[in-house]
């Protein structure tokens, strides 16, 4: 096991990579009575094209075979997974995103009983056709509740501008005819190529003995076999087919508009120390923007013009990276224009000085602190954040050293005009 | 360790390295009074607004993220006999800074914002007041709109026989017209100079330190409460019931019981597994027969408030079963009360008591409150592992024997308009 000792925040990890492939990092954190584990593949939603493992060509798959996949694995030869965590005091869940899916538990007794399971069920797939055409109509269900979500629909009305033909414009769970496609055959050509040990990720944290833990893991994956590993080849559509279309608008059963402007980037490449202050200088500037302490929030907010849902958010995921600002409003359209303005004007803006830095950079070096109470939190930023060698521990140090400047720098190289586009769900006129 | 700071003032610091923050929590406390919970609720919300130094949101806001994104939460709630505010923070413990004395200043922030209302001759800024008690009105009329919560008041007040039980612990819209900034500032004086204070500190925090920056209150003297916290029900009165009519679709049947479980008193061991069998978890009786058996509910539970000793089920179902889903609910209890339960489910009910009570360790907030439980009952805060113990303790034949002397005492039907 490789030792990295973040000194400033107390925190050790210990990491292996197993003869078969797999990523095992440990974070003992034993003053805690919990222990959480998450299980990762580097695979979601957007994976749609690829070469399956043993094969030579590109194959395109039906959209939102992740989460089925997701869905089908909690089920055994002998019933559900759920029931076996349960009946050793831990609870048990799973989450697909665009790039990831990933498998936990979390206990306070019976670790190793927990462990194993996550491990096995995990590697053991079994899917028949019988209850794989059983699950589309549970899956037909959760998609049709998702899309009488608002917020849910203006996120995903936004990501078909940004994205147009491209898989992350597309529900994470598919569509009521895509998963019509789904079989059994298709879902182990999934899981044979993207659930490789290679492709895989253990975290696990919180209270557990650490050399005791990871012969466990060992003894557990040396007993299993799989296909020799074979670099995956995934295909997305090109530039030229994903041009950023300007507006949409859907109307909904509403009583507030809601609106979103985003701006497509194309940072997703980075990698690295690079990426991570990609992530921490667009999240930087877009609290300079349209934070709680600038004020343009405070003037929309007397205007009447933002409410409590008034939300900014930077997504950085393998393929995509796009920023997206907006909320509910009486005034759809004058809202846009104010906030595509705010971000085409960022020179002239009064909240961008560095005594508004400062507090800004403050508060966000303080917010991540706080988080990393939670062991939740800090397993979920390991699955999600895998940057070669920097992790969320070396997000802090990196904070303190962003400067205004560079964060004017990375504005005017992201915000572009052609790259930007807006959304609004309007009320349905009776 | 704790320290008086004052008569009726004490300071609690729980060191503890498992956090990257320090939480302060300040408590009132005062004997329950219909004419001041209203007041209270929205003194809660004021603190947590602006002040007289820090005039507007935007001020307020800035001076929390100056403290590295200090987090400021209030509210209200009832323990037994007792009305309660805390003020709470969250900040970052400086030995992860640059910058020092972080926690000095979030203390003396605490300090001026509690000194230094947003209030002036004796009555509270008028706008910040006028917004506040619109949005205290917006929030009770958010309450009605939501039918679990209102079943769920309606049945307290079926329920109690005291009019400050029946009232909830957020006061009721009512009492809203006749509050003034003048007298709230009155209500607002006598939370800081006559209610009993417990001041929580938490953290990896040197005690000492602790106990110098906080002397910088100069806290007054107060008188010290002796009464017993848990309030008990009159013994003697009829089932009371109630039927309501609105226009809504789903129908809420809410049922409370009188028990004799209260807080780290005899029972209490037993009672939290009683209720674990009877109606608080997905494996319990009551989701598994009038759920999952005879699908009448979209959803049943059960809890239990161990100050006031009284059980509360709550379910949402189909108007027409209303009359079944009683039945079944009487049925199971009887059950329990014949021990017609298994081994499985109480092994299942023991290990997922166990499980709540170390995640609750694992949380800064819930240790201060276990802290705070303890303080309330005057008794000594009992060691996690022994109160595991206890609960592994319960026998089938006590579980048996509390049920027997659990009661029905109220029900409330909200039911649709006809159809």
């Amino acid at each position: 096991m490789e030792r990295t000792k973040y000194t400033s925040m107390d925190e050790t990890i210990y990491e292996e990579i197993l003869p078969n492939g797999l990523t095992v990092r440990l974070l003992p954190k034993t003053d805690f009575y919990k222990t959480y584990a998450l299980f990762s593949t580097n695979f979601g939603s957007i994976d749609q094209q690829f070469v399956p493992i043993g094969e030579t060509e590109f194959v395109k798959m039906p959209g939102g075979i992740a989460h089925f996949l997701e869905h089908k694995m909690f089920e055994n030869k002998n019933g559900d997974v759920f029931d076996d965590f349960s009946h050793f005091g831990a609870s048990a869940n799973a989450f697909t995103s665009f790039t990831k899916t990933a498998y936990l538990f979390s206990s306070t007794s019976h670790f190793k009983e927990n462990l194993v399971t996550l491990l096995d069920f995990v590697q053991k797939p079994y899917f028949t056709n019988e209850s794989v055409n059983k699950e589309k109509g549970i899956i037909g269900q959760e998609i049709q509740m998702y899309d009488d979500l608002p917020e849910w629909r203006v996120m995903f009305g936004l990501l078909e501008n940004l994205y147009p033909n491209h898989p992350a414009s597309v529900d994470i769970a598919g569509t009521v005819e895509s998963i019509k496609d789904i079989n059994a055959d298709l879902l182990y050509k999934n899981y044979q190529t993207f659930y490789h040990p290679h492709n895989m990720q253990l975290f696990i944290t919180g209270n557990f003995e650490l050399e005791q833990t990871i012969e466990w893991i060992r003894q557990n994956q040396n007993q299993k076999n799989f296909n020799e590993f074979q670099e995956i080849k995934r295909k997305f559509p090109s530039e030229e087919e994903t041009k950023v279309i300007p507006r949409g608008e859907i109307t909904l059963p509403i009583s507030k508009p809601k609106v979103l402007v985003g701006i497509k980037g194309k940072k997703h490449h980075l990698n690295g120390e690079a990426a991570l202050r990609q992530l921490i200088g667009i999240e930087f500037l877009l609290k300079l923007l349209f934070g709680e302490t600038s004020s343009t929030y405070l003037k929309l907010y007397d205007e009447g013009l933002i409410d409590d849902s008034f939300n900014y958010e930077y997504t950085f995921e393998r393929e995509i990276d796009y920023l997206s600002v907006g909320g509910d409003t009486k005034e759809p359209e004058q809202l846009i224009n104010i906030l595509k303005n705010l971000l085409l004007t960022i020179e002239n803006n009064p909240d961008m000085n560095e005594k508004h830095f400062e507090i800004v950079k403050k508060s966000s070096i303080g917010e991540i602190l706080q988080s990393f109470n939670s062991l939740e939190f800090i397993a979920h930023q390991f699955s999600d954040l895998q940057f070669e060698n920097v992790t969320i521990f070396d997000i802090v140090p990196l904070m303190e050293s962003i400067e205004l400047k560079d964060i004017e720098k990375m504005a005017v190289q992201y915000i572009h005009k052609e790259n930007m586009s807006e959304f609004r769900v309007l009320p349905k006129s009776k | 360790m704790q320290i008086n700071l004052a008569k009726g003032v004490k300071l609690h610091v729980m060191p503890t390295e498992k956090f990257k923050t320090v939480t302060i929590t300040i408590k009132f406390k005062e004997i329950l009074d219909a004419g001041h919970m209203t007041k209270r609720t929205l003194i809660s919300n004021l603190i947590n607004t602006n002040s007289q130094h820090y005039p507007t949101q935007t001020d307020f806001r800035n001076a929390l993220s100056e403290l590295y994104g200090a987090r400021l939460s209030t509210s209200v709630s009832k323990k037994g006999k007792y009305h309660i505010i805390s003020v709470s923070m969250s900040i970052v413990n400086e030995k992860y800074l640059r910058e020092k004395d972080i926690l000095e200043k979030a203390i003396a922030f605490l300090e001026n914002i509690l000194y230094y209302p947003n209030a002036y001759h004796e009555a509270f800024h008028s706008e910040t007041f006028k917004r506040e008690i619109n949005n205290l009105r917006d929030e009770y009329e958010a309450i009605y709109d939501d039918k679990q919560d209102y079943s769920a008041i309606a049945l307290n007040e079926l329920y109690f026989d005291t009019e400050e039980q029946k009232i909830p612990s957020f006061g009721r819209e009512e009492d809203l017209n006749a509050i003034t900034p003048e007298n709230l500032y009155k209500a607002y004086k006598r939370m800081l100079y006559k209610n009993e204070i417990d001041i929580f500190v938490l953290g990896d925090v040197i005690e000492e330190n602790i106990f110098n920056t906080f002397k910088r209150f100069k806290f007054a003297d107060r008188e010290i409460n002796t009464q017993n916290p848990f309030y008990k029900l009159k013994k003697a009165t009829d089932i009371k019931r109630k039927t309501e009519k609105q226009d809504l679709t789903q129908s809420r049947y809410n049922l409370a019981f009188n028990t004799n479980i209260f807080y780290h008193q005899s029972n209490y061991y037993v009672g939290e597994v009683f209720n674990g069998l009877f109606g608080g978890y997905p494996h319990s009786k009551l989701f598994m027969n009038v759920r999952e058996k005879e699908s009448l509910a979209y959803t049943i539970s059960s809890g239990i408030d161990t100050f006031t000793g009284s059980m509360f089920v709550y379910s949402g179902i189909d108007q027409k079963e209303a009359s079944h889903v009683r039945e079944i609910v009487l049925r199971e209890l009887d059950a329990l009360k014949q021990g017609d339960f298994n081994d499985d489910a109480m092994k299942q009910t023991k290990e997922l008591l166990k499980n709540s009570l170390y995640h609750s360790a694992d949380n800064a907030n819930s240790m201060i409150e276990r802290a705070y439980a303890s303080m309330i009952i005057k008794e000594p805060q009992m060691r996690i592992e022994e109160w595991v113990e206890r609960i592994e303790g319960v026998t089938k034949a006590e579980v048996m024997n509390a049920a027997k002397e659990v009661q029905l005492k109220a029900e409330f039907l909200l039911i649709g308009k006809e159809e």
